[in-house]
């Protein structure tokens, strides 16, 4: 199976670890990402107004190539598969609003017609946490696992993009298992805590770091009391957030004892054996690999 | 106890309906039960809470409505909006009070006025999210 993928900017910038080992992990489950050609950015945050075409544009240029690259990709299903959950909300939203508003579509439709395009409303995007569940079955990622990943206590971390609003949701908005469902495939402890879609503050991180500070610092200390040593995401936002900012507050002498922070694709990738270099864990603001190298889950290279 | 005497003619029901046809909101539907605010996750930092600024655009009383910093510390979680029992997306509400800023009264916003360090080093989509809900880019 292939599946049409929509990298967004953050996965060839800030993200490359979470992209490259994504790629890698649907490779080894067969279920591959396969980048779609001429993607724009989608927006990154959807806009709630009911009368602003113009920000609308955006997502819909990136369906409509999506929806030519689907029919050309050989073993695709009819959608397209985002990693960044912002992305994936952004698209999804714009995607639920135009099928239900045909006229709005004729409108965008018309600024797309430079590109030769016309988006008929006929894609459906897809998380890839939901491509794992739905398409790949957890008990074909638990075959994969060589490296079980034992002695990780792991806080999954959602985040509000993956799960609101309705039409952008990919799981049970109170009650998600997605993401658990995977950890415990690969052979690593889950840990039940309630600060799992807590929002990390988002966008704030722009002029109001000290909103992003009380907030990482709340799911922090809520992920440690639960006896979580590591947090996993999906959003490159939430990740920057939960990663340098418990630096930040350390420097600030509010936290101490970070705990490193790992899109769930490197974890997959570690507990399948694929090799370490598509994690990018370089990247990382709070160095994972003494953990890794504590547990005996990754080599220590002298 | 005391009371505040508010104004209630048309200036007021013209401020109501503009946030109302940003957001595609019926305003009146928020019968003030208050669970947006309880499980805003900002309502701590919030000078006034997300249910009395609804009420206060019901009223139509656009000055309190602006110079409460409720929409801009808003961060478009959306939990608002999926617990509403009366099924109103109360963060395109917050939307619509920052939307109406920008587009009316785009004087007032402080420009975003930010260190090279910091742009080089957040991701990119907290830029363009930033820009997005705070500035007229
Ligand atoms: S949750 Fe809905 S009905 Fe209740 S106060 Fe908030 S907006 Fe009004
Ligand atoms: S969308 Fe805004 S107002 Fe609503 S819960 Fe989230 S931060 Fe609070």
């Amino acid at each position: 199976m292939k599946n049409s993928y929509f990298p967004g900017c953050n996965l060839k910038t800030d993200a490359k670890g979470f992209e490259q080992s994504a790629i890698a992990v649907s490779k080894a489950l067969d279920a591959e990402l396969v980048e779609m050609p001429e993607w724009n950015c989608c927006g990154t945050v959807q806009t709630m107004t009911a009368d602003n075409l113009m920000r609308r544009i955006a997502p819909v240029r990136v369906l409509s190539r999506a929806s030519k690259h689907v029919k050309e990709l050989e073993g695709s299903q009819n959608s397209v598969t985002t990693l960044c959950s912002m992305c994936n909300s952004t698209l999804k939203i714009v995607n639920a609003e135009v099928k239900e508003n045909p006229n709005d579509l004729e409108k965008i439709n018309f600024q797309l017609e430079n590109d030769d395009l016309v988006y008929e409303g006929d894609v459906q995007v897809k998380h890839f946490l939901e491509i794992l569940r739905d398409d790949v079955g957890y008990e074909n990622i638990a075959k994969k696992v060589t490296n079980p990943l034992e002695g990780m206590k792991i806080a999954s971390y959602y985040g509000c993009m993956l799960l609101h609003p309705d039409k952008a949701k990919i799981d049970d908005e109170e009650m998600p298992t997605v993401m658990e469902s995977i950890v415990l495939s690969l052979g690593a402890e889950v840990v039940d805590w309630p600060y799992f879609k807590q929002c990390c503050g988002s966008y704030h991180i722009v002029d109001r770091d000290d909103i992003v500070n009380s907030q990482v610092a709340k799911i922090i200390r809520n992920a440690k009391k639960t006896g979580a040593n590591a947090l996993i995401v999906a959003c490159p936002l939430c990740a920057y957030n939960l990663d340098n900012q418990q630096l930040e507050l350390e420097k600030q002498g509010v936290e101490k004892d970070p705990i490193p922070i790992f899109y769930f694709t490197q974890l997959m990738a570690i507990a399948m054996g694929l090799p370490q270099k598509v994690n990018h864990f370089e990247d990382n603001h709070i160095n994972p690999k003494p953990l890794l190298t504590e547990l005996g889950l990754i080599e220590e290279k002298k | 106890m005391s009371y505040d005497y508010i104004e209630f003619g048309q200036t007021e029901k013209e401020f109501t309906s503009k946030i109302e046809e940003i957001s595609g909101q019926n305003i009146f539907s928020c019968y003030q039960c208050g669970k947006c605010s309880a499980g805003c996750a900002f309502s701590n930092l919030m000078e006034r809470t997300i249910n009395q600024t609804i009420q206060l655009v019901q009223l139509g009383q656009k000055d309190k409505v602006l110079e409460s910093n409720t929409h801009w510390v808003c961060a478009s979680c959306m939990t608002c909006t999926v617990r509403c029992p009366r099924e109103i997306d109360v963060a395109a509400i917050m939307e619509a009070i920052r939307e109406y800023t920008l587009r009316y009264e785009a004087e007032t916003i402080e420009r975003l006025d930010l260190p090279e360090d910091l742009l080089k080093k957040i991701p990119n989509i907290a830029l363009v999210g930033g820009f997005r809900k705070k500035s007229e880019l």
